[in-house]
């Protein structure tokens, strides 16, 4: 058989860094091939690859055995590729039959025609979607019914889904099951990025895994299990070091840092109630959607306005309801966010500036004249200490590596003394060996008696680094668990709805 | 969970743009640097082809058109910096310092009309401020319309005349923009001293290095702890003050304030100071020394053009060309990053 997608060496810098290098693929038709990998893997930059996202530096993509170059993912889907993203890319505010023609109307667009078309369309694939509903209405699932079908419609014959099955319920999962054997059946073939390995082996045909941005192996689905998937993600004693030790000893819990009552917000967070403990990590594990990060960026203060809407926020026992960060700076809480190209750090800046703006937004209205030398005295100092690596300190943090950024985002709120240090997602889209090291910074902050909170989707990490496991599910704490006797299965049971 | 950290770094794409963007970001050849070499050609080639231009009386003449406009692209440049615009400045520069001038007319003391002509530049400054941080109105929008009120305040009922003439009363404080230093006009130095001022204010002072941040990361800055708006509200301020020590600068070296000097294009003319200069709209980036390079620039083009008798319209002509490229190269140059760029910013 001919394969109908193939990647012969495809290579993707950014800056001087390597996303994937020297990657081979090829994807048969009527095949489900597994794209598996850690964090950072790679693979959601092969996928955007060959969905016409992102540019390769290097390589070539053949389909149907011609070389193809797809600037962008309008010319991927012309060709048949469509990709069903994580976040998925639908207009909340129009109907299904309306999102499915997107793009494809008719000059003079009439509303019962495309819902018409729609209605038998979705009933082609058994999709059981009204189609004049607002898609702001439905569930996850059913939203990425509407994805699929759109990439149906577009006779899409690859289909790339980035983690599909993240924020579905068992249930639904179950549903999607059954499409993707669907879509098997009439020749689509389907690549499929997950991180649960048991659904990969369930449902492909092909497994390839990746790591560090290189091509480990690709092999038919039935000689792997899941031992062999793990040994082949990780491939490294490091990774053991970092995940693989379970806890055996907790810290005890010091003071009561933070208490939250009944905590309402729009309707993200419902009635969430919670405590957090000086000298201990406290995990929060939740999926998307869970109100883990809202909650938390209300506490501090972060949140652009002030959603509180109900409830009530204790630290050190006094109330409190902060309406900036400049005001829980003073009150030595920090919150450390997910997202630090967009409010982490300053990309004009150098490394030194970045810490030293920390330092000053809380030295107070005396710091008025701003010494060099004081600059680099406190750049190099907790450059030094977090081991931020760079040619200089004089570099700009956009030339980084995601490790390092993430590092300098936490001295610059680490600078300012906090102790209660919430951190969100903190090593996401950070590399292997700083994971370890900001791992060790948060083991160390406890230790120090600060009150740490990680909030994080990624179930090892939250297992290997808490004291104390909360588990957030719609809007709220849901169950706690002691590190002890938690499992990933335990959590995950608790976190999905 | 898969997390998509792989983010294209902000460089628009594919294409020639990109290519010109590598070699020209990269290879150390920032704006500025291209403008000095742009400034030093056009001024060694019209020092050698134009009969007059290199003399010492032509070169003050020219530091002398193009300092009153310096100054402003001074105060524009911290709006710019931190990732906003301010369009009200020229009536901010004719409004105030017009009634100063009335003010001292009607027998005033220098200090209170000058006093509260200041006050009246202070009150524009916040009123843009918290249009535009509280308010949240797009700088754009916010200080165009500011600027249009302030203009019709002043041309409703503030003045007897459309031109108001400097009084004797304030020939005490005269020297600011008339007469000269061992043959340095005033106003050449007063764009000097305001140079100064402002360089020692953004690279040196708390509040300067956080103009900066406010540009650079708006998100990043207020969860830092910087109080975001309060930094918003002092640039309008200060751009305002600068805007009204500008029009005092103005007057006195033409001995009258115009008051309809706000329906002529000027604005324009400091946008394309500060833009021709390298100081990215996109915010956070370039200094003081962007504005000096500027302004030079465009002066040394608009003597030469003079010089050679190009007319009037002819040179606006050029000056629009000029500003083009200048914005152009800027977005090569300084991409947008497409994930904190927001709707409405410039």
């Amino acid at each position: 058989m001919t394969p109908i997608l193939e990647m012969k060496g495809l290579t993707k810098y950014y800056g001087r860094v390597a996303a994937v290098e020297d990657i081979n693929f090829t994807l048969f038709p009527g095949e489900v091939h597994a794209l598996l990998g850690e964090n950072g893997a790679g693979k959601s930059t092969l996928t955007k690859m060959i969905a016409g996202v992102v540019e390769p530096s290097s390589g070539e993509i053949l389909l149907d055995g011609k070389q193809v170059r797809l600037d962008t993912p309008a010319e991927a889907l012309e060709t048949g590729i469509a990709m069903v993203f994580q976040e998925t890319s639908l207009v909340p505010s129009m109907t299904v039959a309306q999102n499915l023609f997107m793009g494809n109307e008719r000059f003079f667009n009439r509303l019962r025609g495309i819902n018409i078309a729609a209605q038998q369309f979705m009933q082609a694939l058994n999709f059981q979607v009204d189609p004049t509903a607002l898609v702001q209405t439905l569930g996850a699932a059913k939203k990425q019914m509407i994805e699929i079908a759109r990439a149906m419609l577009s006779e899409a014959r690859i289909i790339v889904f980035d983690e599909p099955t993240a924020t579905l319920t068992p249930e639904e999962k179950r549903h999607f099951f059954d499409l993707v054997k669907t879509l098997q059946k009439r020749g689509v073939a389907v690549i499929f990025i997950s991180h649960a390995l048991e659904e990969a082996l369930a449902i492909s045909d092909r497994i390839t895994i990746l790591r560090d941005g290189r091509h480990v192996v690709t092999d038919n689905t039935t000689s792997f299990d899941r031992d062999t998937i793990v040994q082949a993600m990780v491939g490294r004693s490091l990774s053991e070091e970092l995940y693989g030790t379970r806890k055996n000893v907790v810290r005890r819990p010091g003071e009561r840092v933070l208490q939250v009552s009944n905590l309402r917000m729009a309707n993200v967070v419902r009635n969430n109630s919670l405590s957090v403990f000086a000298g201990q990590v406290t995990g929060v594990f939740g999926l998307v959607g869970s109100g883990r990060t809202e909650t938390f960026k209300v506490v501090a203060g972060a949140l652009k306005r002030n959603y509180l809407n109900g409830g009530e926020i204790f630290i050190h026992g006094k109330r409190v309801r902060y309406r900036v960060p400049a005001q829980s700076l003073h009150q030595r809480v920090a919150y450390i966010t997910e997202d630090r190209k967009v409010e982490g750090f300053f990309e004009t800046m150098s490394i030194k500036a970045n810490i030293f703006i920390g330092w000053l937004a809380k030295a107070g209205w005396k710091t008025f004249w701003i010494r060099r030398k004081r600059v680099d005295e406190i750049g190099e100092d907790w450059a030094k200490s977090l081991h931020i690596r760079s040619v200089t300190n004089d570099a700009k943090v956009i030339e980084l590596s995601g490790g390092n950024q993430q590092k300098v985002v936490i001295a610059k709120s680490l600078i300012q003394d906090p102790d209660l240090i919430i951190f969100d997602e903190p090593t996401r889209g950070v590399d292997v060996g700083a994971i370890a090291e900001i791992h060790h910074m948060i083991e160390r902050l406890a230790d120090e008696g600060k009150a740490v909170v990680v909030i994080s989707s990624y179930l090892p990490e939250v297992m290997q680094l808490s004291d104390r496991l909360l588990v957030a599910r719609q809007g709220r704490i849901v169950e706690e668990f002691s590190p002890l006797d938690a499992t990933e299965e335990k959590l995950m049971y608790a976190a999905v709805h | 969970m898969e997390q998509n950290t792989e983010k294209d770094g902000g460089h628009g794409g594919a294409g020639p743009m990109a290519m010109l963007s590598g070699v020209l970001g990269k290879g150390g050849f920032d704006q500025l640097r291209i403008v000095t070499l742009l400034f030093l050609a056009i001024f060694i080639l019209y020092s050698v082809v134009l009969p007059g231009f290199f003399s010492v009386g032509n070169l003050l003449t020219l530091m002398r058109t193009v300092s009153v406009l310096g100054i402003l692209g001074l105060g524009m440049a911290i709006v710019v910096i931190g990732r906003g615009i301010d369009l009200s400045m020229i009536a901010t520069l004719a409004v105030p310092s017009a009634l100063v001038l009335t003010l001292a007319a009607k027998g005033f003391g220098v200090v209170p009309a000058v006093g509260i002509g200041l006050m009246l530049a202070i009150s524009i400054g916040v009123l843009n401020g918290i249009l535009v941080a509280y308010a949240e109105i797009p700088s754009l929008f916010t200080t165009l319309a500011v600027g249009i009120g302030v203009a019709g305040i002043g041309q409703i009922g503030l003045f007897d005349y459309e031109i108001v003439s400097w009084p004797p009363a304030l020939d005490g404080i005269a020297w600011i923009g008339r007469g000269s230093f061992y043959g340095v006009p005033y106003s050449v130095l007063a764009f000097g001293v305001a140079a100064i001022v402002i360089g020692i204010f953004l690279r040196r002072t708390r509040y300067g290095m956080f103009v900066y941040a406010s540009g650079d990361n708006p998100g990043a800055t207020r969860l830092t702890g910087i109080p975001l708006r309060p930094v918003l509200v002092m640039q309008y301020v200060i751009s305002s003050c600068v805007a009204f020590f500008a029009g005092m600068v103005l007057a006195a070296s033409s001995a009258s304030m115009d008051t309809r000097i706000f329906n002529l294009t000027w604005i324009y003319d400091v946008i394309l100071v500060v833009v021709l200069g390298g100081i990215g709209l996109s915010g956070g980036r370039g200094g003081v020394a962007n504005v000096i390079i500027g302004t030079l620039l465009i002066g040394t083009i608009m003597n030469g053009l003079t010089i050679m008798n190009v007319s009037f319209e002819m040179q606006n002509l050029v000056r629009g060309l000029v500003l083009l490229v200048a914005v152009l190269a800027d977005s090569i140059i300084n991409p947008r990053n497409e994930e904190t760029a927001q709707q409405g910013d410039i």
